[in-house]
């Protein structure tokens, strides 16, 4: 179960947090998925995501301040590790390489 | 902490089942992301976001391990579900009775709860709800009993304005519907004149205009989003106009449609300021005249009860020492207790009655528990069957904890199947329900929210628990050492009889409900059956709408098939009534007389009969009254023919009596006889043409009705009635009580009937070798069957002792009560229900017997 491989959701989540960059946390997360990708997104679905990038060591956590907004609750806020940025290139090089070997794309 | 408008069951829920160190992350991210929603969005939608949210969050990542590690407890439940799935198709019969008679009742149960929480989500959507309040009129008549009304004089919401004390006042006149012109085309409208702060009280959101001013001009009216796709196929129409009656009205605003759960409707709302410059409706401004209008007020936060009664007392009593013949006293009723409502007469538009909401609600309570018992009692009967399980589990070293919880996840278990099968139910007898009576088929949509679902499940859950604590517990008390000694030696249920009477209960409300089926179908043929004193049959009513009565009856005179034609101001005996107070000229003393307003061929076309005097001369000649046969001897006139020539004032005129009819019954049953009189032409506006037709063809004569009809009329459609039809629709009550009582008759005697034949086959089963041996020694059939079915038939009598007297009593309460003409409640019409029910019950065992006593005794006797 916990093997390297990437799921195209996951992948997706991993590069809303790269974009978000410091601001990435869950509702960022899901509602820059929502207007990137044009659908629905629960925040459970989202969980499950960053839950197997985290066992998978792609993606790491620390807890914010706590802000009034959010009933003075701390927000989660997610960074993308080496790890994870290493086999985000991987997974993107294999997908050009593959693009190139397409004979009949003009 | 969280946001007070955050929904709090399903925040419970997620608190509940979310992982620890995840719920401070999650909790925080729903609410903030809600916070926005509701920004974005509006409440209604940002609850609903949650209440999904909450539910998508149910996957194994965030769901909370067991404290007993988690392999433990997901091995456990894997376990549990084997060994019931197990269990239930070893006892193929058993699980599909249990299932079959829980899923009948689930779906009675479904339907109780979407009703009972669409009903009581009636008009939470207000923002200020808490604080809004009616003002409510209690008026009492002299020499009447007083009555409760929803409604109150506008003079009440005009004064209320001298008292202070009220953040805001908003009047409302509901005389506002019918045709209206706009975009050069007539629409049908329901609408209200309401005061300029309507929208500072109510929360229906305006998507054009400014709610501030928007009904503060006279003739300004304000129309709904889905009123103005209908008019002008457009959502912004401020500025557009509207005619009424040649009265222009200029809209000033586009409200969002009124949610279905508001008990305030409209397509269009216009200004109260509006009534001032109309000379018509001068009228209003009286302290008697309360039928039609209402007073909304918006309290201020925190305010003294006590002294706004004050207020109101001091009000009613300076208005009320103006007038005489009556007296109103004003009462405050909240925003939430209108709907559901306490019967007030003068509603707004349709409220259900509360008790009718509880009564649903306890009725299938009735029959849930009904499906409870049967599973109960038949895991106890056969809990023996399971004692070596229990054994062999204890001696392993399972504790009495996980026992039980095994046996109630296999009860929840044939609950959740039940309740698929129950929702199927549930889709199918939908439709039958929502057409039940006019209170439901006006007010309840049953539309499934998540909220509902989340309570189907939880009510399949809580069914599950119900029926299988009982036998959970004794299951689990069973002790190894007695189960190893030898199962014949041990007694389960011992001394009070818990399932003796759990079946006398489950009898006794079968039989309750036949018997009350029965008496309702016999009041109801009795009602359809009634003798008036006058014909109905063949008798056609067409709606006048707007038409001059003469040219239409011309117009279907015309028609060979119709006898005779006549008008009327409404229909007699179909539940409408009118009455004023007659007064002999020359007298003092008043009494209260029915009328209607019929021209000189109503008395021929419906055969009344003339017992002296004539008919009226002419439609016009409006100064001559025909009384019945009660008003003569009320004013004790003497005989009939003396009564000929009385001066009688009557309707604001003096007029002469010209006639007697024999007396009839222009009520329904539940009115007795009284005083009537017959107005002549147009005294009272005519509604109603009413045709005798005499025809073979009756699909053609209607068509020949819609032509000449069209002849007249080309905006309305042509609407007619048998008066036959129109008679059962004023018994519609009693037809839809006739209703509910057979389906839940019908689910409560199949589950009593299943749970008997599941018993019925489990002792005959535990008992065959007793019976084969009988057999052999020479027992016949119907000894065999009297001893398996002695024990039951001790139960049928008791339960028939205790249903018979309660259904009467509960007929009596709830419908002779009511009624002035009642049927006759003898011997055969209680029995008869209790009758049938043990007739089906013996047949039932007798089956089981006729099985045991038919096998050869030898495939029974072979092994041992």
């Amino acid at each position: 179960m916990k093997g390297t491989h990437l799921g195209e959701f996951q992948e997706i989540v991993m590069l809303s947090i790269l974009i978000l960059d410091e601001k990435a946390y869950g509702v960022t997360i899901q509602e820059d998925l929502e207007t990137r990708m044009n659908r629905k997104t629960s925040r459970g679905a989202l969980q499950t995501a960053l839950t197997r990038l985290e066992e998978k060591g792609f993606i790491t956590s620390a807890y914010g301040e706590p802000t009034a907004e959010r009933g003075g609750r701390r927000k989660r806020y997610y960074q993308v590790s080496n790890k994870g940025l290493e086999t985000l290139k991987e997974a993107k090089e294999l997908r050009q390489d593959m693009w190139k070997l397409i004979p009949k794309l003009a | 902490m969280k946001h007070h408008e955050v929904p709090s069951f399903p925040h419970r829920l997620f608190r509940w089942f979310c992982k620890e160190r995840m719920f401070e992350e999650l909790e925080g991210d729903l609410e903030e992301k809600f916070l926005k929603n509701k920004e974005n969005f509006g409440l209604r939608k940002a609850r609903r976001t949650y209440n999904a949210e909450v539910l998508k969050m149910i996957r194994p990542t965030i769901l909370k391990r067991s404290s007993s590690g988690p392999v433990y407890g997901v091995a456990l439940l894997g376990n549990y579900s084997t060994v019931a799935f197990r269990t239930l198709s070893k006892n193929k019969l058993f699980s599909a009775i249990n299932i079959l008679g829980l899923a009948m009742s689930m779906a009675i149960g479904l339907l109780a709860i979407a009703f009972a929480t669409e009903m009581y989500s009636y008009d939470t959507f207000h923002e200020k709800g808490d604080r809004i309040y009616r003002v409510t009129s209690l008026r009492k008549n002299i020499n009447e009993a007083p009555n409760q009304y929803a409604s109150a004089s506008l003079v009440t919401a005009q004064r209320l304005h001298d008292f202070g004390g009220f953040e805001k006042i908003v009047p409302m006149f509901k005389g506002f519907y019918g045709d209206i012109r706009a975009n050069d085309k007539i629409f049908q409208f329901q609408g209200l004149f309401v005061g300029s702060d309507f929208f500072d009280v109510f929360t229906f959101p305006l998507g054009y205009g400014n709610a501030a001013s928007a009904l503060s001009e006279p003739f300004s009216a304000v129309i709904t989003e889905d009123f103005a796709l209908k008019t002008f196929s457009k959502k912004d129409v401020v500025g557009e106009t509207l005619v009424k009656n040649d009265i222009t009205y200029t809209i000033t605003g586009v409200a969002r449609t009124p949610p279905k759960t508001s008990h305030i409707q409209f397509d269009i709302l216009a200004s109260i300021a509006t009534l001032k410059s109309i000379p018509e409706y001068e009228y209003l401004d009286k302290w008697g005249t309360m039928w039609s209008t209402f007073t909304y007020v918006l309290m201020p936060e925190n305010f003294d009860m006590d002294l706004v009664m004050k207020n109101l007392i001091q009000l009613e009593s300076e208005e009320n020492a103006k007038v005489d013949l009556f007296e109103i006293s004003l009462g405050l009723e909240s925003l939430g207790s209108i709907f559901p409502g306490d019967g007030k007469y003068n509603q707004l538009r349709t409220v259900m009655p509360v008790e009718n909401v509880n009564r649903i609600i306890i009725l299938a309570l009735i029959v849930l528990f009904s499906a409870c018992f049967n599973y109960t009692n038949l895991s106890l009967a056969r809990s023996l069957k399971r004692a070596r399980e229990v054994g062999i589990r204890k001696v392993v070293g399972a504790s009495r904890f996980q026992l039980f919880g095994q046996f109630i996840f296999e009860a929840v278990l044939i609950s959740l199947i039940s309740l698929a099968v129950g929702y199927a139910l549930f889709l199918v007898i939908k439709p039958e329900f929502l057409e039940l009576d006019r209170y439901i088929s006006r007010t309840t949509s049953l539309s499934l929210t998540p909220q509902i679902g989340l309570l189907f499940f939880g009510l399949a859950i809580a069914v599950g628990v119900l029926a299988g604590f009982l036998p959970s517990l004794i299951m689990t008390r069973f002790k190894p050492s007695s189960i190893l000694k030898g199962i014949h030696k041990m007694r389960v249920g011992k001394g009070v009889g818990v399932r003796e009477i759990m079946t006398g209960l489950q009898f006794a409300f079968s039989m309750g409900f036949a018997i009350l089926v029965i008496l309702s179908y016999k009041q109801y043929n009795f009602a359809m059956n009634f003798d008036l004193g006058f014909e109905t049959s063949n008798i056609l009513n067409v709606e006048l709408h707007e038409n001059d009565p003469d040219i239409l009856k011309a117009a279907f005179e015309g028609i060979p098939e119709v006898q005779s034609a006549s008008y009327s101001s409404f229909i007699a005996s179909t539940g409408t009534t009118n009455s004023d107070d007659a007064r002999l000229l020359g007298a003092t003393d008043s009494i209260n007389a029915y009328n209607l307003s019929i021209d000189p061929t109503y008395l021929e076309t419906m055969g009344h009969e003339l017992v002296a005097g004539s008919n009226f001369t002419s439609a016009s000649s409006e100064e001559q009254i025909i009384v019945n046969e009660k008003f003569v001897t009320d004013f004790q006139l003497g005989s009939t023919s003396d009564a000929i020539g009385t001066r009688v004032h009557f309707y604001k005129k003096n007029r002469t009596i010209v006639g007697v009819v024999k007396n009839f019954h222009y009520g329904t049953i539940r009115n007795e006889l009284d005083p009537f009189v017959f107005l002549a032409g147009k005294t009272n506006k005519p509604y109603f043409v009413n045709l005798k037709i005499q025809s073979s063809d009756m699909v053609r004569t209607m068509e020949k009705l819609d032509e000449a009809w069209s002849t007249v009329d080309q905006e309305h459609e042509f609407k007619a009635a048998f008066y036959t039809e129109q008679i059962a629709m004023a018994y519609s009550q009693l037809s839809s009580t006739l209703k509910t009582f057979g389906l839940l008759g019908i689910v409560a005697i199949s589950i009593s009937i299943l749970g008997l034949l599941g018993m019925a086959v489990y002792t005959t089963e535990s008992r065959i070798k007793e019976l084969t041996i009988r057999k052999v020694l020479g027992a016949t059939f119907s000894s065999m069957a009297l001893l398996l079915s002695k024990n039951f038939i001790k139960i049928f009598i008791v339960a028939s002792a205790v249903a018979i007297p309660m259904s009467y009593y509960l007929f009596k309460q709830t419908i002779v009560n009511t009624m002035e003409y009642a049927i006759e409640i003898g011997f055969w019409e209680l029995a008869s229900g209790s009758f049938l029910i043990i007739l089906i019950a013996l047949v039932t065992i007798s089956s089981q017997t006729f099985k045991a006593a038919k096998t050869n005794p030898a495939t029974n006797l072979r092994n041992e």
